[in-house]
């Protein structure tokens, strides 16, 4: 069984290796531009980055732009890709919409880097908590054989973000789940192009956050063993750590 | 989020220890143990993490310890949606956060420029919204199932 933390040396929710399993299980799928190969590809590449040479001295750069040899890679992902999971995974807060404007311009259209964004962040969630654990990360999923579908949803457009999103009045029938109280905040309909990138953000949330109905009724904890302050301190240093402004 | 749920709390809380780390007591139990575990967590160090880890459990439990280690995954997910699809800011969060992120420093962040600054009226409006924040989002988000 994946994601079996019955031998951890700390008591786990039961509800966090459930979504864990549910988007490993995902990832494995083929998706709306990629197939399951590339996108457990991207979870491979997005472990090589943390100790890929070239990734350290971009970070280390003054700029993020320039020749900083090539990334450390151990799959057949075209070199792009290689460098957009690399950035992601190491260099997030100096992406920019010049950066996204040569990623298209080397034929990777945004549908297809908003997929790539989704699995990359999933899997970078899911490690994380199994570094600060102190667990061993968990093998690759299994990828499942097949096409991508080649979904856009219908109700995507200019939102103000650098790519197409799906905002909640514009939501068809197929993406209603998304927004269930009909309203919802940037980062949560920011990946909305794939709307799986959006139930793969809803699920982790859930376990490693707190549920949706949860997150704007400020004190609310859902119980957990941290209150609502404690849970927002860990989250605005991080954020702040990040350089991240949202 | 921090400063809306200490003020339903009626908690006083230094929220500058977002930005400057455990160099500021928050006034937050166990706030020097969790802000040493989120930022050493966002390093290579296996050791210093086990340390950091072993602290939160020392003050605040194992239970503790691992759900404050499920804030830390969750946020490295979150930062990077929020950077890799430059989305701006919600406006109403832009209105009434605009003092707070003078204050923290935070409009340095290169992501800064992508949200534009609220106009004095937005900012007014804010300001005289702000004690009933609380209630407002709790009535915005009541009908949805997590």
């Amino acid at each position: 069984m994946s994601f079996d933390y019955t031998g951890s040396a700390y008591a786990i929710r039961d509800d966090i290796p459930d979504a864990h399993r549910e988007i490993w299980r995902n990832i494995g799928q083929p998706g709306n531009w990629w197939r399951g190969e590339d996108r457990v590809a991207f979870v491979e590449e997005s472990r090589n980055a943390r100790s890929c040479r070239a990734c350290e001295k971009r970070a280390a750069a003054l700029s993020p732009e320039g020749d900083f040899g090539p990334h450390h890679t151990t799959t057949n992902l075209p070199e792009l890709v290689v460098d957009i999971v690399h950035r992601l995974t190491t260099d997030p807060a100096r992406l920019s919409r010049t950066w996204l404007d040569k990623v298209n311009a080397g034929g990777i259209t945004d549908e297809a880097y908003v997929e790539i964004l989704g699995v990359v962040v999933a899997a970078i969630s899911i490690d994380a908590l199994h570094r600060a654990l102190g667990l061993p990360l968990e093998p690759l999923p299994v990828p499942v054989a097949g096409k991508p579908s080649g979904y856009r949803p219908p109700g995507a457009a200019d939102s103000g973000a650098w790519v197409h999103t799906v905002q909640p009045e514009n939501a068809s029938e197929a993406e209603a789940d998304l927004y269930p109280g009909g309203r919802a905040g940037n980062v949560i309909s920011a990946m909305s192009l794939v709307p799986d990138s959006v139930r793969m953000l809803k699920t982790l949330s859930r376990s490693h956050y707190l549920p949706m109905r949860c997150i704007m009724t400020p004190g609310d904890n859902a119980g957990r063993a941290i209150s609502r302050n404690q849970i927002e301190l860990v989250a605005g240093r991080i954020s702040s750590l990040s350089d991240c402004f949202y | 989020m921090l400063s809306l749920s200490a003020r339903t709390h009626g908690d006083t809380v230094d929220i500058n220890g977002v930005v400057a780390g455990d160099e500021v007591a928050t006034g937050i139990p166990g706030d020097r143990a969790l802000l040493a575990f989120a930022e050493v967590c966002l390093g290579e160090d296996a050791a210093a993490i086990a340390g950091a880890r072993g602290q939160v459990m020392e003050e605040l439990g194992e239970a503790a310890m691992v759900d404050a280690a499920c804030i830390v995954a969750n946020f490295q997910r979150m930062v990077r949606i929020a950077d890799g699809t430059g989305i701006p800011l919600d406006p109403q969060m832009a209105a009434v956060t605009a003092g707070l992120r003078k204050d923290l420093g935070i409009n340095g962040y290169s992501a800064a420029s992508l949200t534009p600054e609220p106009g004095w009226a937005a900012r007014l409006l804010a300001r005289l919204m702000k004690p009933f924040l609380p209630a407002m989002m709790r009535r915005r988000t009541a009908p949805q199932k997590g």
